[in-house]
């Protein structure tokens, strides 16, 4: 049975992705929802609705991310477990920080 | 002066002789200065017979070639003498003023002897040497001491104790410039035995480079490197150390409750991002510094300080199950008022509520009391009530209660904000730190979790001694230089080389400053083995061995240790039993520990 716009529309989930350090101030909120099938996609859109942040990411047009940037899937950097292409679901928890150091 | 003074002050308080006496310029060129030449000058001075509250026990207060010669950063100097908390050998760092104006009055390290009859002070000024009766400060807080001897930014610096040192409490600090800290150890109390209550300086020399133009092109480049990293730049200026709170606790690696869990549900609350939106009233910076890390925050009653750090916040916080800020923040301004070591004190108030939760002390305290911080910290200091088993340190206070388990800490030092269960390289740094469990010689949370300079997997045990040994080194050269470790996350050791080099004349490379590194190293290791340590002391608390952590990303994970120490004693050129070989000894330079090291 063919799906419609409207069903295609009603499978589309937003996850919620965690900021921190000065990404925060970027996109005014704690936390935002964002959706996407890779941790690629949802920085895009995210970067879509939100300048400041997608600045922040992404260098000048770059699809690859700051130096420093680092993406969490579930506690785990996205860099060991598939980088940008991670697949990703409604279920899993993201965080993005921005270059942060201390200890 | 160029570089190194070529002089140390040597005072013994028990006949009040001053003298001069020349460095041995040989073993500043193989031990560089702080905290290697305080090594060096350590073995010879204190062996295993000494006691470290006795008079017999010595304090080493060392500068770096590079002290005060205006190169960033070089502010730093070192403390070492014999620890009461953990018998080894203990070597702390503080930033501030006092490291530079101590350099200025013309010495490269002051060695401190004997034990005055009653209080007193030492002033180093242009005037000369004076010791001084203290009488009238003695029980004074530290901040009342530092205003009272006229504290003046980079014209007058003022080193003291409060009466946690007084009262020898065993995880008493040094404090310089009233809030900065050499905490950890118990050095506080070191210098409480001796009656000592505080150093003052004021001095006017200059350590002018040898050459000039190439200082400045140093001076230029490392200048750029710090404003174009991100790290220095912005993180540290913007957040503090504490931004690292929430990254940590993301990973499951925070450790909360006496570290029964690694992930706490306030880490928020208490993080670099809290601290800058409800706390924070500006940056400071220390001298000859532009990174400007340091917090000065106000609480809601409206007391102001400086602090906290990340492993202040993480201390009263999470250890202690406790995400009110102000609590935390005003906890930390009473241990710099009072001179008492944070990570100790928190984690040590930590271990007290779990045994007290467990039945083990009759009392009411658990986790979650923010009310309680202020009075057990006072009552540590004057070793009230179970202020008095708090003043003792984790360990002597769980062992005496009958379960030693229960104090997470390494060779009686306590542990700091990473669960090994979570960064398993931070684990071999814990279990092999010559002082015990510290996270200033040789963090793993720049390649475990923030990429720096790469990733590597925290879970990993496999090639994690050869990273862990090369970290351990590069803090080694940078403690002995004395830099600070933040100006390392943009300038690397070979640009640290050719400031060394600039600045004495003589010729330095990466590899010579990478073997003083190592060598500093291994003889803090002689050290500890000579006092009786082995390698049975290189272990983490059963907790963290055999308990996986329960839930969180690093759910089943315990510490998987023993690999990574046969892999750390291999890598190091030491044998089975974690003693380092004649070959290596050699090698390093180290023929004068030879005989001792094998006794």
């Amino acid at each position: 049975m063919p799906i419609s716009a409207l069903d295609s529309f009603r499978w589309i989930k937003t996850m919620k992705i965690k900021l921190f350090g000065g990404l925060r101030q970027k996109a005014e909120t704690a936390e935002l929802d964002g959706s996407g099938a890779t941790i690629r996609e949802i920085l895009h859109q995210i970067s879509a609705d939100h300048a400041e942040l997608g600045e922040a990411l992404f260098a000048n047009g770059s699809s690859d991310l700051r130096p420093h940037i680092r993406i969490m899937v579930n506690g785990l950097d996205s860099e060991l477990i598939g980088g940008l292409d991670t697949a990703v679901g409604v279920d899993d928890q993201i965080a993005i920080f921005p270059p942060i150091a201390g200890g | 002066m160029q570089g190194w003074a070529g002089k140390i002050l040597d005072i013994n308080l028990s006949d009040n002789s001053i003298e001069t006496v020349p460095l041995d310029m040989e073993m500043a060129r193989l031990f560089l200065g702080g905290r290697g030449l305080g090594a060096r000058l350590l073995w010879d001075l204190v062996g295993p017979e000494v006691e470290p509250l006795s008079p017999e026990n010595v304090l080493i207060f060392s500068t770096g070639p590079i002290t005060a010669s205006s190169s960033q950063t070089s502010n730093r100097f070192n403390v070492s003498t014999k620890s009461p908390l953990t018998d080894t050998i203990l070597h702390a760092n503080s930033g501030g003023w006092w490291g530079m104006q101590f350099k200025r009055t013309g010495y490269d390290v002051l060695i401190v002897r004997g034990k005055a009859e009653t209080p007193v002070m030492i002033e180093i000024t242009e005037d000369g040497v004076q010791i001084k009766d203290a009488q009238h400060l003695w029980g004074k807080s530290v901040f009342e001491t530092t205003e009272a001897l006229g504290q003046d930014r980079n014209k007058r610096n003022v080193m003291c104790i409060g009466p946690a040192g007084e009262n020898l409490v065993r995880i008493a600090a040094i404090m310089n410039d009233k809030e900065r800290a050499l905490a950890r150890g118990g050095g506080g109390a070191v210098m409480g035995s001796k009656n000592l209550k505080a150093i003052v300086v004021e001095g006017s020399e200059k350590n002018r480079p040898e050459d000039q133009d190439q200082f400045k092109f140093m001076l230029y480049e490392t200048r750029k490197l710090l404003k174009a990293s991100p790290l220095t730049s912005q993180a540290l200026p913007e957040f503090g150390t504490a931004v690292v709170m929430n990254v940590v606790n993301e990973i499951g690696a925070l450790p909360t409750r006496n570290f029964q869990q690694s992930q706490f549900e306030g880490a928020d609350k208490i993080s670099g991002e809290a601290i800058t939106d409800e706390i924070l009233v500006k940056n400071q910076a220390c001298w000859a510094c532009p990174i400007t890390c340091t917090r000065i925050s106000k609480t809601a009653s409206g007391k102001e300080g400086e602090g906290p750090e990340f492993e202040s916040a993480w201390a009263f916080g999470a250890q202690c199950g406790i995400d009110d800020l102000d609590a935390i923040t005003e906890a930390n301004f009473l241990c710099n008022d009072l001179g008492i070591d944070t990570i100790s004190m928190g984690n040590t108030i930590g271990c007290a509520m779990e045994l007290s939760e467990c039945g083990y002390i009759e009392s009411d305290l658990r986790f979650g009391q923010a009310d309680k911080l202020l009075s057990l910290i006072h009552d540590t200091a004057y070793r009230q009530g179970i202020g008095h088993d708090l003043a003792e340190g984790s360990y002597r206070m769980a062992d005496k209660y009958g379960a030693p388990e229960l104090s997470m800490s390494v060779k009686k030092l306590e542990m700091p904000a990473y669960d090994p269960r979570g960064m398993q390289g931070q684990g071999l740094v814990y279990a092999t730190g010559n002082r015990g469990a510290c996270h200033e010689t040789g963090n793993m949370l720049g390649p475990e979790v923030l990429a720096l300079p790469r990733l590597i997997d925290r879970f990993a045990t496999q090639g994690k001694a050869g990273i862990v040994s090369v970290h351990q080194d590069s803090a080694a050269v940078i403690d002995s230089l004395v830099f600070c470790k933040f100006a390392n996350m943009a300038v690397s050791v070979e640009f640290f080389a050719r400031t060394l080099s600039a600045v004495t004349g003589e010729t330095f490379t990466e590899e010579d400053l990478m073997q003083a590194g190592e060598r500093v190293w291994t003889l803090e290791r002689l050290y500890n083995l000579r006092e009786g340590f082995t390698k049975d002391d290189d272990t983490l608390p059963e907790r963290l061995l055999h308990d996986p952590v329960q839930e969180g990303p690093s759910e089943g994970f315990t510490a998987n240790l023993a690999p990574m120490i046969k892999e750390y004693y291999a890598f190091r050129g030491w044998d089975e039993n974690g003693i380092p070989r004649p070959h290596k000894l050699r090698e390093l330079g180290l023929d004068f520990a030879i005989e001792e090291a094998y006794d």
